[in-house]
C-alpha cells in the first residue's frame, strides 16, 4: 500500500478511534485530553509524510516565506480587530501548491504566530485547524482553480469554520466538557468577530489571489521550479 | 509589539534565567506535565497551588509592567467569569435569586471562580514556557525527529522580523506616492493591503534567493549532522527524577479518587486523608520548582556579593 | 601554482541573443587576490556564478572551467565559498550561531568538530559576542561580515565575494575589504572579488581583471592595467589617483591609492604650490524651499534624540547635498522633512505653509517626493508600466491618458525597453531609474533622496548626476542625502554634515570640503599639498596641466 493512502487512513480512522476509545476508557469529562491529543495526532501523519518526501530547497523555501508572510498578516493588520489574512494566505497556498503545502503553511503559520503571541495548549488545537482548512481547501483545489466564486465560496466558509472551532476550543477548556450554553454563549459574543473574520477572509482571497498567483508563475517560469 | 520584541532579545543582551539554563528536553517535560496537571485535574487545592508556583516563576520573568498589566487584566477576568457563569450554568442547590425563571446559583459562582483561576493558572504557564522554550529550543528537540520542518520553521522566524522591517519601509516609500492618504478606514485598509501585496513579490523572490545561497551552501550535500550548544548536565537528571516521582504520584492519587472533587450540585468536602494530603504536597513541590531554582540562584548572588 | 583555468568561456542566457559572455580565458593563480571590475551588464556576475557549480546559471554554456588537482575529482560546495551583494538574501537561519555551523552541519561534522571551528571563527571574525544573538539584530556590515565567517569557516580553496561592499556605507565597506585580505593572507585562500568602489580595494588587488560586454579586456598588476586600460571607458570608476595621472598626461609609473598620488603630485610640483581658480558661483536668489527650525526627534519617549535643535533652509533651485557616517540619523532626518516621522518639538515649514497644514497628503502632490534608500520598496506592481500607470491614475489620470502619459514619460527618459520589464528583473542602475521616473510622475518641487548612489557603478553614478543637474535647471529642489563623498562634492550646490543631530558644517561644496580633512574628496587629498583650492580630479588635472605648461 502506497504511504499517502496510510496516511490518509491515519488522519480518518486513526483519529476517530482514538476519540472513541477514549470515550469508553476515560470517564466523560476529559474533552481536553481528546481535544489536545486528536489535534496532536493529526498533525503527526502529514509531518512524517513531508519528511519523507523529496523536496526541493526552493519548495521548502517558498513554504517558510508563505508562513512567514501569513504570520506578518497576523501582525500587519494588528490595529484591525480579526480582520486578519491568515485564513486567505492558507487558501492561496493551498490552492497553488497542493494539500500538504496548504496544511504545513496553515499549521506553521499558527504555531509561528505563537511565538509572538503566547504559545499554550491551544496551540496544538489551532494547528490543527488552520492545517486541516489548507488541507482540504488543497484537495479541492482543481475546481476552486476554476471558478472563483467557489473560491470565495470556500474562503468566507474557511473563515467560519476557523471561529466556530476555535469556539469549541474555549468552551470544552473553560467546563472540560461540553456544555451548550457555554459554546452558544462563546458563539454569539464572538460572532461579530466571525463575521468580520469571514468577511476579511473574502476580501483578502478576491485582492490577494490574482497578484500572488502572478507572483508565484513568475517564479516558476523565471527559476524553473 | 512588546512581547515578540522581549522574545528576540532573549539570549543576547538579557540576563538568561536559572531555568532557562536547563536542557530542552528537561524543560518541555517540566511545562508539558505542569500544563497537562493543571488543566486536567479539576481540584481547587491543586489548581491554586499550579496558580502560585506560575504566578511566583513568571514574576521573575517579567518587569513591573508587565506584572502590573497582568493583574489588571487578570482580576476583572476572575469576576467576570464568576458572575457571567451561573447565567450559563443553572446547576447546583444554593439559588441566590431566579433571572428570567433559571436559578442563579453560589455553587456555579464558585465554578465561575474556579475556571477563571485554572486559566490564569495556564496562562501563567504558558507565558512562562513562552520566554524559556525560546525558539531554538524548540526547533533543537523537534529538530531530529523532523529536520525539514524545523528548516521551515527557523527560516520562517527569521523572516517575520526582516519582512517587518521591510513592510515599514514599502509603506513609508508608498505613503509619500499616495497611499494611506484619504484618511478612511477603506483606503486604510486598501493600501494596506497593497503593501502586503508588494511585501509578498519582496519575500518570493527573497526565498528564491535564499534557497539557491543554501544550496551554494552545501545544503542536501550528502548527510547532514545538526549542532546544538545545549548539554545534558546533572542537574538536568535530578529535575526529570523529581518530575516522575512527583508525577507519579500524582497519577496514583488521581486514579485511586483521591482527588476527585466536584462543585455540583453543592461542593463537596476537600479530599484530606493522608494520601491527598501527600498528592498536594507533591504537586506544590513540583510547582514550584521553577521558582525555587531561579530563587536559589538569586540567593548565591547574594551571598556572593555580600562576601566581597 | 594554478588553482584553475578558464578556456575560451561563453555563456548566453536563455532567449538572449547577445552573450553575457565571450571567449574569456583566464587562469587563476593559488593564493592570489583577484579584483574583477567592470559595469553592470559586463557579465562579471555571470562569470563568478559559473565558476562555482551550484550557482551556475541556466543557458547556453561552450568552453571549459579545468580546476586543479586542489579541489579533488569533484568540486564540492565547501570548496568554494560565495559573498554575494545582499546580506539578507544570504542569512539563512534566526541565529548567528546557526548561521556559522550551517555550512559545517551541511558537511556532516560532528557536534566536537562544529563547536571549535565556530568557536575559532567567531574569535576570528569578532563576532563572539554576538554569538547567540539573532541575525536580525546585526547591522548591514555586521552581517556582511557574518556571511564572509560562515563562507570561510568550511575552508574553502576559493572564495569568490560579487559587489559584497555595495550596500554597505564608506567606512564599514573599507573594513569590510580588509577583512578579506586578511583572510587571503592569513590562510592563503585565493579571494576574487568584483566590486564598483574602486578607490580602496585597486591598490590591494594582485591582479585586477577588467571586463566590458562579456570579454575580458585587460588582467595585469593594478599599474598595468591603468596604463593598459588608459582609453577605455572604464577608467571612470578607477581610483581618482589614476584618474588624475592619466588626465595630466599619463608619463611615468601609475598611482593607484591616494599616497602614491600625493607622491606623483609632490615629484611635479616639488616645494611649488599652485593655486585653482575657480569660477565665480552665481548666488540663488529664489525663494526658500524649505524651512526647518528647532526641531527635536526621537522615535520613543525612552529612546535618545535623532535629531537635537535641527535647523535647515533650502532655497528652491538648489541641490543640497547632507553628509554623515552609518547611524547618525540621516534617513531619519529625511523622513522627518517628508513628513513621515513627526518631531516633537520645531517648526517645518514647505513653500512657507507649515507641514501640518498640508492635509490628507497633500504634501505628496506635487510637492514633496522621497526617493528611499532600496528603490524595490517604490514598485508594487508586477511591470515598470503598470507602476508608472498606477501613480497617474492615482495623480487622477484617466487610465488612456495614463497609459500614453507613461509611454511618453519612458520614450522621454529613454526606458522603454524597460517597460514591460518586472521591477526585480533589472539591474540596480535601471531599478533607480525608474524608480525616480515614477517620482517624477508626481510632478514633485522637491525631491529627496536617501543614498541614491548605493550599489551603483561610475556609468549610473554619471548618469544620475546629469539628472539631478537637468532637474536642476528646470527648477526643482533637490535634498539628498549619502556618505558618498565624490557624489555630494559633483552634484550639490550646498553641503553639510550632520553629527550629533545636527548640521555642523554648512557651505558650497568647495569651501566645504576644503575645511574638512576626513569628510573630503580623495582628489583633494591627493593635491592639497600642492594646489590650492582643486576639490576635483579635473581640477588637479588642470593645475599640473598649466603647471607643467609653464615650466616647459
Amino acid at each position: 500500500m502506497n504511504k499517502k493512502i496510510i496516511s490518509y487512513l491515519i488522519v480518518f480512522l486513526g483519529i476517530p478511534a482514538v476519540v472513541l476509545l477514549g470515550n469508553t476508557v476515560f470517564s466523560g469529562v476529559k474533552y481536553v485530553w481528546f481535544m489536545i491529543a486528536v489535534s496532536v495526532l493529526s498533525t503527526v501523519p502529514f509531518v512524517i509524510s513531508f519528511e519523507k518526501k523529496e523536496h526541493s530547497v526552493t519548495y521548502l523555501l517558498l513554504i517558510a516565506a508563505l508562513t512567514a508572510l501569513s504570520v506578518m498578516g497576523r501582525l500587519i493588520f494588528v490595529a484591525v480587530p480579526a480582520f486578519k489574512p491568515v485564513t486567505a494566505m492558507v487558501v492561496i497556498t493551498a490552492v497553488y501548491f497542493g494539500p500538504e503545502a496548504g496544511f504545513l503553511t496553515g499549521a506553521f503559520s499558527a504555531l509561528l504566530s505563537n511565538f509572538y503571541f503566547g504559545q499554550g495548549p491551544w496551540t496544538a488545537f489551532q494547528m490543527a485547524a488552520w492545517g486541516l482548512i489548507g488541507f482540504v481547501i488543497g484537495l479541492m483545489r482543481n475546481r476552486l482553480k476554476q471558478s472563483r466564486a467557489l473560491l470565495c465560496v470556500a474562503g468566507a466558509v474557511s473563515g467560519v469554520v476557523y471561529s466556530l472551532v476555535m469556539d469549541v476550543w474555549d468552551a470544552i477548556f473553560a467546563d472540560g466538557t461540553v456544555l451548550w450554553s457555554r459554546y452558544v454563549s462563546f458563539l454569539a459574543t464572538s460572532a461579530p468577530f466571525t463575521v468580520i473574520y469571514a468577511v476579511s477572509t473574502l476580501v483578502f482571497l478576491l485582492l490577494l489571489e490574482k497578484p500572488i498567483g502572478k507572483k508565484l508563475q513568475r517564479i516558476k517560469d523565471k527559476y524553473g521550479i | 509589539m512588546p512581547k515578540e520584541k522581549r522574545f528576540f532579545r532573549e539570549g543576547g543582551r538579557r540576563v538568561v534565567k536559572a531555568f532557562a539554563k536547563f536542557h530542552p528536553v528537561t524543560l518541555f517535560a517540566y511545562f508539558a506535565v505542569i500544563l497537562l496537571f493543571s488543566m486536567f485535574i479539576r481540584n481547587p487545592v491543586t489548581v491554586c497551588l499550579s496558580l502560585l508556583g506560575g504566578a511566583a516563576f513568571c514574576s521573575t520573568l517579567t518587569n513591573k509592567r508587565e506584572k502590573l498589566d497582568d493583574i489588571k487584566f487578570y482580576i476583572p477576568l476572575t469576576v467576570l467569569i464568576a458572575i457571567t457563569n451561573p447565567l450559563i450554568s443553572h446547576n447546583g442547590k444554593t439559588p441566590l435569586f431566579f433571572l428570567n425563571g433559571n436559578a442563579f446559583t453560589l455553587e456555579s459562582i464558585y465554578y465561575g471562580v474556579f475556571i477563571a483561576l485554572m486559566i490564569i493558572a495556564v496562562r501563567m504557564w504558558s507565558k512562562s514556557y513562552s520566554r524559556i522554550v525560546t525558539s531554538d529550543k524548540f526547533l533543537y528537540l523537534f529538530g531530529r525527529f523532523a529536520p525539514k520542518t524545523a528548516l521551515i520553521l527557523s527560516v520562517a522566524l527569521r523572516y517575520v522580523p526582516m519582512m517587518k522591517a521591510q513592510a515599514k519601509k514599502i509603506k513609508d516609500a508608498q505613503k509619500t506616492l499616495g497611499l494611506y492618504s484619504k484618511g478612511s478606514y477603506a483606503d486604510n485598509v486598501v493600501s494596506t493591503v497593497k503593501v502586503y501585496s508588494a511585501l509578498i513579490g519582496w519575500s518570493l523572490e527573497n526565498a528564491v534567493e535564499t534557497g539557491k545561497n543554501m544550496k551554494a551552501r552545501g545544503w542536501g550535500h550528502g548527510k547532514r549532522t545538526s549542532f546544538s550548544s545545549f548539554r545534558f548536565r546533572a542537574a538536568d537528571a535530578v529535575v526529570l527524577v523529581l518530575l516522575a516521582v512527583f508525577s507519579a504520584a500524582m497519577l496514583i492519587s488521581l486514579r485511586t479518587g483521591r482527588l476527585a472533587f466536584s462543585f455540583y450540585p453543592e461542593p463537596t468536602a476537600l479530599p484530606a486523608d493522608p494520601v491527598s494530603v501527600f498528592a498536594y504536597v507533591c504537586f506544590a513541590l513540583l510547582s514550584f520548582i521553577p521558582f525555587f531554582i531561579e530563587s536559589e540562584e538569586n540567593i548565591r548572588w547574594n551571598c556572593l556579593r555580600s562576601k566581597t | 601554482m594554478e588553482l584553475l583555468k578558464i578556456k575560451n568561456l561563453s555563456f548566453t542566457y536563455p532567449n538572449c541573443d547577445k552573450k553575457a559572455l565571450d571567449g574569456i580565458d583566464l587562469s587563476i593563480e593559488k593564493g592570489g587576490f583577484y579584483l574583477l571590475c567592470g559595469y553592470t551588464g559586463s557579465g562579471k556576475t555571470t562569470l563568478l556564478k559559473l565558476l562555482k557549480p551550484e550557482t551556475a546559471p541556466f543557458g547556453e554554456k561552450t568552453g571549459e572551467i579545468e580546476y586543479s588537482d586542489v579541489f579533488g575529482s569533484e568540486v564540492s560546495p565547501f570548496d568554494i565559498g560565495f559573498v554575494s551583494q545582499d546580506p539578507n538574501e544570504q542569512t539563512v537561519t534566526d541565529k548567528v550561531w546557526h548561521e556559522l555551523t550551517f555550512g559545517l552541519e551541511n558537511m556532516g561534522l560532528s557536534k566536537k568538530e562544529i563547536r571549535l571551528k565556530t568557536g575559532e571563527a567567531a574569535s576570528y571574525f569578532g563576532i563572539a559576542e554576538k554569538f547567540n544573538c539573532s541575525t536580525d539584530s546585526l547591522s548591514g556590515g555586521e552581517k556582511q561580515l557574518l556571511t564572509l565567517a560562515g563562507a570561510v569557516v568550511t575552508n574553502p580553496k576559493l572564495l569568490i565575494l560579487d559587489e559584497p561592499t555595495s550596500q554597505l556605507d564608506p567606512i564599514t565597506a573599507v573594513s569590510f575589504i580588509d577583512t578579506i585580505r586578511r583572510v587571503n593572507r592569513d590562510f592563503g585562500i585565493t579571494v576574487i572579488i568584483a566590486e564598483h568602489r574602486l578607490e580602496d580595494v585597486f591598490s590591494l588587488a594582485d591582479r585586477v581583471i577588467a571586463m566590458d560586454a562579456g570579454k575580458k579586456i585587460a588582467c595585469d598588476t593594478p599599474e598595468n592595467v591603468c596604463s593598459l586600460l588608459k582609453d577605455s571607458r572604464l577608467f571612470m570608476g578607477f581610483p581618482s589617483s589614476a584618474r588624475i595621472w592619466r588626465d595630466s598626461g599619463s608619463s611615468g609609473r601609475c598611482p593607484v591609492s591616494v599616497r602614491e598620488g600625493k607622491a606623483f603630485i609632490k615629484e611635479i610640483f616639488g616645494e611649488h604650490i599652485a593655486e585653482y581658480v575657480p569660477e565665480k558661483s552665481e548666488i540663488n536668489e529664489s525663494p526658500e524651499a524649505l524651512n526647518v527650525k528647532g526641531v527635536w526627534f526621537r522615535y520613543e519617549k525612552d529612546l535618545p534624540d535623532v535629531l537635537r535643535d535641527f535647523s535647515l533652509s533650502v532655497k528652491k533651485g538648489e541641490i543640497f547635498g547632507i553628509l554623515g557616517s552609518n547611524g547618525v540619523g540621516k534617513t531619519t532626518l529625511l523622513k522627518v522633512l517628508a513628513g513621515l516621522n513627526k518631531p516633537y518639538s520645531g517648526k517645518i515649514r514647505v513653500f512657507d505653509k507649515k507641514i501640518e497644514d498640508y492635509k490628507r497628503g497633500a504634501l505628496y502632490k506635487s510637492c514633496v517626493a522621497l526617493l528611499p534608500q532600496d528603490p524595490k520598496t517604490v514598485f508594487i506592481k508586477s511591470t515598470v508600466r503598470e507602476d508608472l500607470e498606477d501613480i497617474l491614475i492615482n495623480c487622477g489620470a484617466k487610465k488612456d491618458d495614463a497609459r500614453k502619459k507613461a509611454e511618453e514619460t519612458a520614450a522621454g527618459f529613454g526606458i522603454t525597453e524597460l517597460l514591460g520589464k518586472n521591477p526585480y528583473d533589472l539591474s540596480g542602475g535601471e531599478r533607480q531609474k525608474c524608480a525616480m521616473i515614477k517620482l517624477l510622475l508626481t510632478d514633485p518641487e522637491i525631491i529627496m533622496l536617501d543614498e541614491p548612489t548605493k550599489g551603483l557603478d561610475a556609468y549610473s553614478k554619471n548618469r544620475l548626476i546629469e539628472l539631478l543637474n537637468s532637474l536642476k535647471n528646470e527648477g526643482k529642489t533637490i535634498i539628498a542625502v549619502t556618505h558618498d563623498i565624490e557624489f555630494a562634492a559633483a552634484v550639490s550646490s550646498r553641503t553639510a554634515l550632520l553629527f550629533d543631530g545636527e548640521l555642523i558644517a554648512e557651505g558650497e561644496p568647495r569651501e566645504f570640503f576644503k575645511a574638512n580633512t576626513f569628510y573630503t574628496t580623495a582628489a583633494y587629498r591627493i593635491a592639497n599639498e600642492n594646489i590650492k583650492n582643486a576639490v576635483f580630479c579635473s581640477e588637479v588635472c588642470a593645475a599640473v596641466k598649466e603647471y607643467t605648461g609653464k615650466n616647459e
